[in-house]
């Protein structure tokens, strides 16, 4: 490229010796460029680049909240206490409609079971207005084919994307940020196909995403670097699968949420109870999706082995995350009190886990 | 025919198809047949094959060797990528270490015998310094994480201005786990892989393209068959003035002192050396026996002294070895067989750190000189994928042999041993569950046991305590990497006799 203008023009060839001066400020350029390339990439290389490292070093937490929503999201900390009949009703749409606190509807089609959930909490309009931007966030904890129940349902992924496209949403992004590498995981989990195919997005992960967002009602957690599509989204919609985890816990909805924290999923473990509801003093999904169509009842949240997946057709919906994973405490035949952050939600006011002060309204398709 | 006038075009086809390959070389991979280049390289076959291991794919590098019976050194000039880069990084006019250069003429023949040497002893040592390994390995140990880094930063860059946020999401999504991962690429080792390459790259300002004419053990192996060319440059000797142009031109100094003979070990067929002669007595054609050839031909002593150097090379590698116990923390990837098996067989290329998804397979530091740049587990820098088993899948050379994902996930690489003076539960009275958590076997190899104990402070405490379950634990060391323990983690893998 540098023989360019070079009187004989062919590029593989010498020059003659009349040019040297020339030819040696080439090379020199040459040489400096060359020397230039190997002490640039050698700090990037061995991460002494602290520009580089930039993005990860803003420290200081900012505010954000989630939005608002069309219906009002405060059913969450004020139930109404009601007899525990599955006729009584609350009031809580700001349309005035009734909405019962849960929906538990059952049936072989996890599509339709998804369809029927929406519709008895109200609709899908009275979470997604036109235009808004949806954000689900289904549990992708790494890649497992469906049947093994490690991962959401991709068919309640894809009913879900239907339906707020359906309600006008001008885009449905899925996210997760699961333990091992995110397109694999999404792709084996069949989430990433079944979100696509039914118009959605699929958004892998990286450290811009997360900003460090205090959590002002926080007891031990404070501030943490969290997701910011979902402060950005006007509905955020969270979509968890039903397992065990640890020595007798269970992750659903709450814990679900970890896989919008950024830095070390370590530390979050220690005491995650507590750290888990201050998680939700912040983070309120406008729409819990309970997917229980195969539950994890052993060996979770990790799996892997097909004696421990029961197969429950059921989807569990509301609008509060305390008290769908209060119902999704039954399904493994346990009492939400059995669930330490679960009381500890109830403690702090976040939501109701008295399955009888609970207005269930339950369909069999 | 002026093929060769093209000859700078099919270089760079090469080498481009090279680094497409090398980049696709991301798990999931594809059906594209990745390692094309290494698997043509016939010394790390015939390295294989002393090793035991045949493959079908290895008629492709018995074509590469038989090539030189045809048209020499072809495959230096046309198809190596990394000749290439020493050509297009180096100097593009005759430098020659002067006087030296009689005794440097030998140099491929103890290059060759010094490989000789080590492959006699059972060792892949040698390959680390085959030009497609030494191409390979800087790449994926130097190149990718810095395009990883500035591909980061740019995006960083970019996201300071909120409307180009969309598009840079989109970009990062497509490049996400192929260019941009998780966390940063990291490697070990990066600074004896940046002085190799570099050391060899620089080599061609002492003599133009020094390390393709003298060093190179592909080229000294493929200049010996070179011997037997059928065809070559031709001189007619009569039409020849002696000007010497041709030897100022010839990248690989294949033109001897006199103007009219061919050093055939080096000749690479550019023809540079036609392109400038001003009488045209430089042709190419069919090479008669006798006519205009000068290659080194080893004397007797310069055979004893290369046989010597063999086997010194040889048993220093065993002196190495002897002695030495193994590093407790070397792990090997999953599919590697015994450790002399793998010593021998492993072309150091680092293909499968390339494709490794998270970044856990490293070049080792653990397994000696010896070991250098073969693949080792380092759980501070990722876990082995419970998913994955594409590290075999690439191995050129069946140092790590390709598992089904399921014989993969009940390979047992090493063993998880928690250190009870340091372990949160054990040690600090806190619950922490994440070693059991994402411990990935069907049946977890970590249990967590309820116990009521008694605190330092004397108040009885309700705690999981983690055990490991040594006939469940595979030792893919997810829980070394995720555990919270501060610096060092408080669970460790450590190898197993395979």
């Amino acid at each position: 490229m540098d023989d360019r203008g070079h009187p004989d023009g062919a590029a593989n060839h010498p020059r003659g010796s009349g040019d040297t001066d020339s030819m040696d400020r080439r090379r020199f350029l040459r040489l400096v460029g060359a020397g230039a390339l190997v002490a640039g990439v050698s700090p990037w290389a061995t991460g002494c680049g602290r520009l580089l490292d930039w993005s990860a070093g803003r420290q200081t937490a900012s505010r954000r909240q989630m939005a608002a929503g069309p219906a009002t999201t405060g059913t969450t900390s004020t139930v109404i206490a009601t007899e525990g009949g599955a006729s009584s009703t609350t009031t809580a749409g700001a349309t005035g409609a009734p909405r019962p606190d849960l929906v538990v509807v059952q049936g072989s089609d996890p599509a339709e079971n998804v369809r029927r959930a929406v519709e008895l909490l109200g609709g899908m309009d009275t979470f997604v207005t036109r235009g808004a931007k949806v954000v689900l966030k289904p549990n992708v904890l790494t890649g497992r084919a469906p049947e093994y129940a490690v991962t959401t349902n991709p068919i309640v992924m894809a009913a879900l994307t239907r339906l707020c496209l359906e309600a006008g949403a001008a885009s449905v992004t899925a996210l997760d940020r699961p333990t091992s590498a995110a397109r694999p995981a999404f792709s084996e989990s069949g989430i990433a196909q079944a979100v696509q195919d039914a118009g959605g997005t699929v958004k892998y992960l990286t450290d811009r995403n997360f900003e460090e967002i205090e959590i002002p009602e926080g007891r031990v957690l404070r501030s943490w670097p969290l997701v910011t599509d979902i402060f950005e989204a006007d509905c955020f919609i969270n979509v968890p699968i039903a397992k065990t985890h640890g020595l007798g816990g269970l992750t659903m909805a709450m814990k679900n949420l970890m896989g919008i924290m950024g830095g070390s999923r370590g530390i979050i473990h220690v005491g995650f109870s507590q750290k888990i509801v201050d998680l939700s003093t912040l983070v309120r999904p406008h729409l819990v999706v309970l997917d229980a169509t195969r539950i994890l009842t052993a060996n979770g949240p990790t799996g892997g082995d097909l004696n421990d997946v029961k197969q429950l057709d059921t989807i569990v919906a509301g609008v509060s995350p305390v008290s769908v994973d209060a119902y999704g405490s039954t399904l493994f035949d346990r009492r939400p009190t059995d669930l330490e952050y679960l009381v500890k939600a109830q403690e702090q006011g976040l939501g109701e886990i008295d399955l009888g002060k609970l207005t269930i309204v339950r369909e069999q398709a | 025919m002026k093929v060769h006038r093209q000859r700078r075009r099919i270089q760079i086809a090469f080498l481009v198809l090279f680094f497409v390959l090398l980049t696709l070389t991301v798990w999931p991979l594809g059906r594209v047949f990745l390692g094309a280049f290494l698997v043509a390289d016939p010394l790390i076959a015939l390295n294989s094959i002393v090793g035991g291991v045949v493959r079908r794919e290895m008629l492709l590098a018995g074509l590469v060797l038989v090539l030189p019976l045809f048209l020499g050194r072809v495959f230096c000039g046309y198809v190596c990528p990394f000749g290439t880069l020493v050509e297009l990084l180096g100097p593009r006019r005759e430098r020659r270490l002067g006087d030296r250069s009689a005794w440097v003429r030998k140099a491929p023949l103890f290059v060759l015998m010094g490989c000789v040497g080590l492959l006699a002893f059972g060792s892949g040592l040698f390959l680390v310094f085959d030009p497609l390994t030494l191409l390979t390995r800087s790449a994926a140990l130097l190149v990718y994480p810095a395009v990883d880094r500035i591909a980061r930063l740019l995006g960083d860059l970019a996201y300071l201005a909120p409307p180009a946020r969309g598009p840079v999401d989109v970009v990062t999504g497509l490049l996400s786990g192929r260019v941009i991962f998780a966390r940063p690429l990291a490697f070990q080792l990066q600074a004896l892989a940046l002085l190799m390459v570099a050391a060899v790259l620089a080599a061609s300002w002492a003599e133009r393209r020094l390390w393709c004419r003298h060093l190179c053990p592909l080229g000294a192996l493929l200049g010996v068959v070179s011997r037997w060319s059928l065809f070559g440059r031709r001189i007619d000797a009569d039409v020849c003035i002696r000007c010497g142009r041709c030897g100022q031109v010839c990248p690989l100094g294949a033109v001897r002192e006199d103007g009219v003979a061919t050093d055939v070990t080096r000749c690479q067929l550019g023809l540079e050396c036609a392109d400038v002669c001003p009488t045209g007595a430089i042709t190419f054609g069919r090479r008669t026996r006798t006519e205009g050839t000068a290659t080194y031909d080893p004397t007797r002593r310069g055979l004893l002294s290369a046989g010597a150097l063999a086997v010194v090379g040889g048993f220093s590698v065993y002196g190495f070895q002897t002695g030495r116990r193994r590093d407790v923390y070397l792990v090997r990837p999953p599919g590697a067989g015994a450790e002399s098996a793998l010593l021998g067989l492993c072309s150091r290329c680092g293909q499968c750190m390339k494709v490794c998804p998270t970044n856990v397979l490293q070049p080792s530091l653990r397994s000696g000189w010896e070991g250098m740049f073969t693949p080792e587990m380092s759980f501070v820098h990722g876990y082995c994928d419970y998913s994955c088993n594409e590290c075999g899948k690439v191995c050129p050379t069946g140092a790590i042999q390709a598992l089904t994902l399921e014989a993969k996930r009940t390979t047992v690489i090493g063993r998880a041993y928690i250190d009870r003076n340091r372990c949160i539960p054990w040690a600090d009275f806190k619950d922490c569950i994440v070693c059991q958590e994402l411990c990935p076997t069907p049946k977890k190899a970590i249990v967590l046991q309820e116990e009521s104990v008694v605190d330092p402070k004397g108040a009885t405490v309700s705690l999981k305590r983690p055990w490991v379950l040594a006939d469940l634990c595979i030792g893919c060391g997810i829980c070394e990497a995720n555990c919270p323990v501060s610096f060092e983690a408080a669970v460790r893998v450590r190898g197993v006799q395979a």
